[in-house]
Parts: structure tokens; sequence; C-alpha cells
């Protein structure tokens, strides 16, 4: 995986674990803007069952901050995520 | 004393080795080859038995005498101080010329400044320590103050794995004062590439006691403390209690929600670290160890990850594969955050949450600080990406966090009362059990279609009479397969939609139906279906179904009990077992 520039008005979204298993892919480009109460939703067209299997207990971040997703109040459902933004899908490992 | 006790162990160990080598070693050819390879084995596994516990004394008297040692040191200052002081002016004039008020106050600076050393020393720290931390101690981040900080504290290590074997190996050379291993599991072969601590030679013994054995030949001045068990809810808060911070090394997801909401009920600052495959993460959690409710702590595990992934997407280092350096510098960072939190400068303590102090309660502080300058983070390694490391800005405290919020319902007496299950909260996965016994074969019957010459027509055994598919992922598939099996990944198979989709098995990738209507070929071949341990064959044989591959019931279709495991144990002993 190398970090490249998303095309022009697409995001780049980076899978990690669980999620890089799901999809088989490390990145992509998504078309953007996004709101991030719909990011799911797209991921789930693409890739059908991953909502439940991984987003669900997945950290999400957009520019390397943290976003909290978590219930229908949360605070940064509004945000939109831009074209150039880097979105991370970080599931949470626990093996050591 | 002490020779009274060597000389006890020493009768101990010649009484544990004398009947071994008597079966042993004296006669092993009157024993028929069976008998001796069995005999041999047992041989092993004894003398294997007894080096370890002769490990362990010997570890044991090592720590005496490194204590003998000290008092002996101790004494021998105290003595020299004795002497010399009956002549000092000082204390003549301390003793004698000086008003009282005035003497005392001497004293409370005097020993202001050396809280941690006894009045009768000269230095700090040991003449011997400052030889072994030298490089650390020249160096402006840890100093005299850090060392010394180091000394006083205890760290508790959950879990002498992978992780916790690199931490531990680094937090002892470090000069930790008192380090704590959990671990209830013993030392298998496949845990050396990655768990440095242990050796060949100690394979079969406890985790905790081979690691003990590492760790007090790598620096004898640690205070190692051993716990046996796992942690379970009702262990968690007495076993914490006296730490003063926690590092989670553990590999299950109800593990790490049960650490971290004990560390917040105690108020113990927790590095927590996990790795598969070539991923790892590491997050440094409330710290500061604020009360629950006070958002100006750090985030909690559950903060971050407020829901546990679902039981069957959970991937065990047995399972998924783990590569050693990754795991590794995964632990080493835990161990150098330890490092940066017990040696802060700002740090005082603070009186842990009230309702965390319970009786048993050590009157030990947990460390607490300022809210630090770094803002809280989720460092992120994948070991083939490019950066290899992210490091993630979290969020403080989630306002409606079910630990660390104002809104938590999690409290020490759910904890200690056993009423908080974690296992049921993160989930289990119930064994796989999709088909019937008409849909299933042992290996035994398996092995006999394979194998045995058909005593009737003198037929050959054939493997083309029927179709193995072999549903392991490919890179498994390449270490060893049974002759003839077809390779068709697991992951494959789950991702072809079902009929109810867009038609039989035509997914929108054409190598997913390549699959299927290769094998819809010669319909009239029976279809075997083997995995690893006999899970995803099952799901398999369902798929195919599902996919019409049975041709509406025509043709067989079923999974090989057990898996290669099964075949490993019945049939054939040397299919390597990884």
């Amino acid at each position: 995986m190398v970090s490249t520039k998303p095309a022009p008005g697409h995001f780049a979204i980076l899978y990690f674990a669980a999620a890089s298993t799901f999809t088989a892919k490390s990145t992509e480009s998504l078309p953007a803007p996004v709101k991030a109460r719909d990011l799911f939703a797209a991921l789930e067209k693409r890739y059908p069952g991953i909502k439940e299997k991984v987003l669900n207990s997945c950290a999400v971040t957009v520019n390397l901050e943290y976003i909290d997703l978590d219930g229908d109040d949360a605070a940064q459902q509004d945000l939109v995520i831009e074209a150039g933004d880097e979105v991370a899908i970080i599931p949470p490992v626990s093996s050591g | 004393m002490f020779k009274r006790r060597l000389a006890s162990l020493i009768s101990d160990c010649d009484h544990h080795s004398l009947p071994n080598s008597a079966h042993g070693f004296s006669s092993p050819r009157s024993i028929p080859s069976t008998k001796s390879n069995m005999a041999s084995i047992s041989v092993i596994e004894s003398l294997r038995q007894q080096i370890a516990s002769c490990e362990v004394q010997l570890q044991h008297l090592r720590q005496q005498l490194a204590e003998a040692e000290r008092q002996r040191q101790q004494q021998c200052e105290q003595e020299r101080l004795r002497h010399t002081t009956t002549t000092d002016p000082l204390t003549h004039d301390m003793n004698y010329g000086i008003a009282d008020d005035f003497r005392s106050e001497i004293f409370a600076v005097l020993s202001s400044v050396g809280d941690e050393q006894p009045a009768s020393r000269r230095w700090p720290l040991d003449y011997s320590e400052y030889k072994r931390y030298g490089r650390q101690l020249i160096m402006p981040e840890i100093g005299l103050q850090g060392q010394l900080r180091l000394k006083n504290a205890s760290v508790l290590i959950v879990g002498v794995g992978g992780l916790g074997c690199s931490a531990a190996a680094y937090l002892v050379g470090a000069g930790v004062g008192t380090v704590g291993l959990i671990d209830g599991d013993v030392v298998e072969e496949s845990n050396l590439h990655r768990q440095i601590l242990h050796s060949t030679a100690r394979v079969g013994m406890t985790k905790v006691d081979s690691a003990m054995v590492s760790l007090s030949s790598l620096n004898p001045n640690v205070k190692l403390v051993p716990h046996y068990s796992r942690l379970t809810p009702e262990s968690a808060i007495s076993t914490i209690l006296p730490y003063d911070l926690i590092l989670d090394c553990t590999d299950t997801p109800d593990s790490r929600y049960l650490i971290s909401d004990t560390c917040v009920l105690l108020g113990k600052p927790l590095v927590s670290a996990s790795a598969l495959r070539t991923d790892g993460q590491l997050m440094l959690l409330n710290s500061p160890p604020l009360p629950p409710g006070d958002s100006r702590g750090g985030p909690c595990y559950r903060c971050v990850f407020p829901k546990p992934p679902p039981p069957e997407s959970v991937v065990s280092c047995g399972d998924g594969g783990i590569l050693g350096p990754v795991v590794g510098v995964m632990g080493v960072l835990q161990a150098l955050e330890v490092i940066k939190v017990l040696t802060r400068e700002n740090q005082h303590s603070l009186a842990p949450p009230a309702d965390a102090q319970g009786p048993q309660s050590t009157g030990q502080c947990a460390i607490t600080s300022e809210p630090t300058p770094d803002p809280p983070s989720l460092l992120i390694f994948s070991a083939y990406a490019n950066p290899m490391f992210r490091s993630i800005r979290l969020r403080t405290r989630k306002p409606k966090c079910a630990t660390c919020s104002t809104h938590a319902t999690i409290t020490s007496e759910a904890l200690n009362s056993g009423s908080l299950d974690y296992v049921q909260f993160c989930g289990t996965i119930n064994r796989v059990d999709a088909l019937s016994p008409s849909e299933r074969i042992s290996v035994d019957n398996y092995a006999k279609v394979r194998m045995e010459v058909n005593p009737f027509t003198g037929m050959e055994p054939s493997k083309d009479n029927h179709i193995l598919v072999d549903v392991r992922e490919k890179v498994q598939f390449e270490l060893c397969s049974l002759d003839g099996s077809v390779n068709i990944p697991f992951s494959t198979v789950s991702s072809t939609p079902g009929l109810g989709a867009n038609g039989a098995g035509s997914g929108t990738d054409g190598v997913e139906q390549n699959w299927v209507s290769k094998l819809r070929r010669p319909p009239e071949k029976p279809i075997f279906v083997v995995c690893r341990l006999g899970n995803d064959s099952q799901l398999t044989v369902r798929k195919m179904k599902e996919l019409g591959l049975d041709c509406g019931g025509r043709r067989w279709i079923g999974d090989i009990k057990g898996g290669l495991r099964a075949w490993r144990e019945s049939v054939d002993p040397e299919f390597p077992d990884y």
C-alpha cells in the first residue's frame, strides 16, 4: 500500500486489518463529497455484508482524526468528506 | 540457612533423577522397540520437567542471593556510616548544639530531598545500578530522577506472548522495580518464532515461569511477580490494584474490554497493543487516569471501540498468522510508552477514584498527572504499507462511554460480583454444525475411498472417481495438500453471491463464476470438501448446494469431518502440523 493522491473529485479510503481482508484492497478512491453518516451505506453497496461484519465495530478517521459515528446523534454524523480527504477504516485488532 | 536450603534442593534433584536414569539410560536395549520409543519419550518429558523445575529453583536461589547480597551491602554501609559519623562535627552539633526547631527544619529538608533513599545511603542508586543503567541515565529524558521513578514503579504485563515478551524484556532491562506477569498458558513450539523470552527447552513450561527464568537472568534486581491464571472479572480488581500501570498484551476482545474497564475503575493508565499478520495497533489509554465522569481524563478502550467485532470475524494468530517482528515491534513500542509515562516530569499522586478504594488498598497511589500535552492517539503499524506508521488523533473521553463518562454503567461492584459477562458481550462462535450426518464423511472412511484396493475387482483406489476440494487459503494449500485435491479458497467461496442475488453463482467477477462452472462439468462425480479444521468445509458444502452443484440432490456433496487435523491424527501422522 502506497498512499497516493486520490483522483480529482474523489477521496482516498484506507482499509486496515479485517477491512482490508474483506475488501481485498488496502486502499482505493471513492467519489466525493459524502456525508459521514452515509459512508457506511456507500461502502455496503460496494461490498455487501461489510457493515454488519466489519464496519459496525470499526474506528473511522478523516485526515488522521478520529470521528465519532456511534449513534444517530453522534457529533460528527454531519461532517462532509470532501475530495482529497483521506479516510481510514480501522477495525479493532485483538490478537497479540 | 542458605547452605541448608541448597543442600536440600540438591538432594531433591537427586531424588527426582534417580528412578528415571534407572529406567531410561541403563537398559534401553532390553525393551522392545515401541516400548523403548515410549520410554524415551517419557524420559525426554521427565528430563524437561526436571530441567524446568531446577531452573525455577535456581532462579529462586538467585533472587535470594541477590537479596542477601543487598542486605549485606546495606549493613556494611550502615556500619561504615556509623563509624565515620561518630567523630563528625556536624553530628555533634546536630545532637548537642542546635535549637530543636532549627534541627527539625533541617531534617525536614533532608528527608524531602531523599524520599526514595534510606538515609544511610551515600548514593541514591546502588553502585551496580549506575553501571547497568548508565547508558539511559545520561539521557536527559531519564536522568537520576527518571531512573528512581522506574525503580519505584510497578507494572503489570497481562499476557506473556508475543507482545508481553518483548515489552517485558525492555522494561526489566530498564530497571522497572516490580514487574507482574499474568498468563494461564504453557509454552508451545509454535510460539517460539516470536515470543522471545521462551526457549526450545522450556516448551511445556508455563509461560510465566519461562519468562521469569529469562527475565531474572537478564536483570536480577527486578522483583518479578507471577500470576499463573487468566484474568477474570472476579479477579481483575484485586490483581490490578497493587500496580501503577498496566500493559494489555492479551489476544482476545473480551480481555481488552475487561482490562480497560478495570483500569478506569482503579485509575490506572493502560498501554494497550495488538498485532495480527502484518498489522499492529498501539494506544495509551486512560491517561491521565482521572475518575469516571471527569472529561479531562484520557479515553478508554470503549471510547475508541465501543462495539466489539463480531466473533466470527475475530482471527487469532493461530488462524490468521503473525510475523514475529510485527508483534515484537508493537511490544517494544509498549515498553517505550510505559517508560515515557513512568518517567514523566510533572506527575504527582492523586487519590484514586473513591469507589475503587477497597480495604485491600495497599496505599500505593496511582500515577497521575496533569492533562498531558500529548493528545491521545492511536498508532497504526502496517509492515507492508508506506508509510509503515500512521498516528491517528483520538478524541477525548466519549460523552456516553459506558465506562469512563458521567453516563458510566460499569462499576467495581458489578465487576467484582461477576455480573458483567465479557465473553457474552463479545459473543462466542458456535461450533459450525451446518450439515446432517449423511452429508459428512469421517477421515477413516475417506481414507478407504482413496487408498484401499477394491478386494473384488483388484481395482486401484481412485482419486479420479471423485473431486476433492480443499478450501484453505492458497498459501496454506501450498504448504501441504492431499494428492489430487483442487484448491478453491474459502474467501473465494464466501464472496460468491448465492442464487438469490443474480443467478447461480454468476458473480460480477469472472473468476468466481469460473470455480462454480468448473465443478459443474462432470456431474456424476461426488464432491468431497476439506479444510484445516472442518468448519469452512461445512459452510462450503452449504454454499455449493445453494448454487445447485448437487444437481437437485442427484450428486453427493459432503465435507470431511475434522478436516486435515483429523486426517493427520487418524490417517497420516506425517501430514504437516503447522
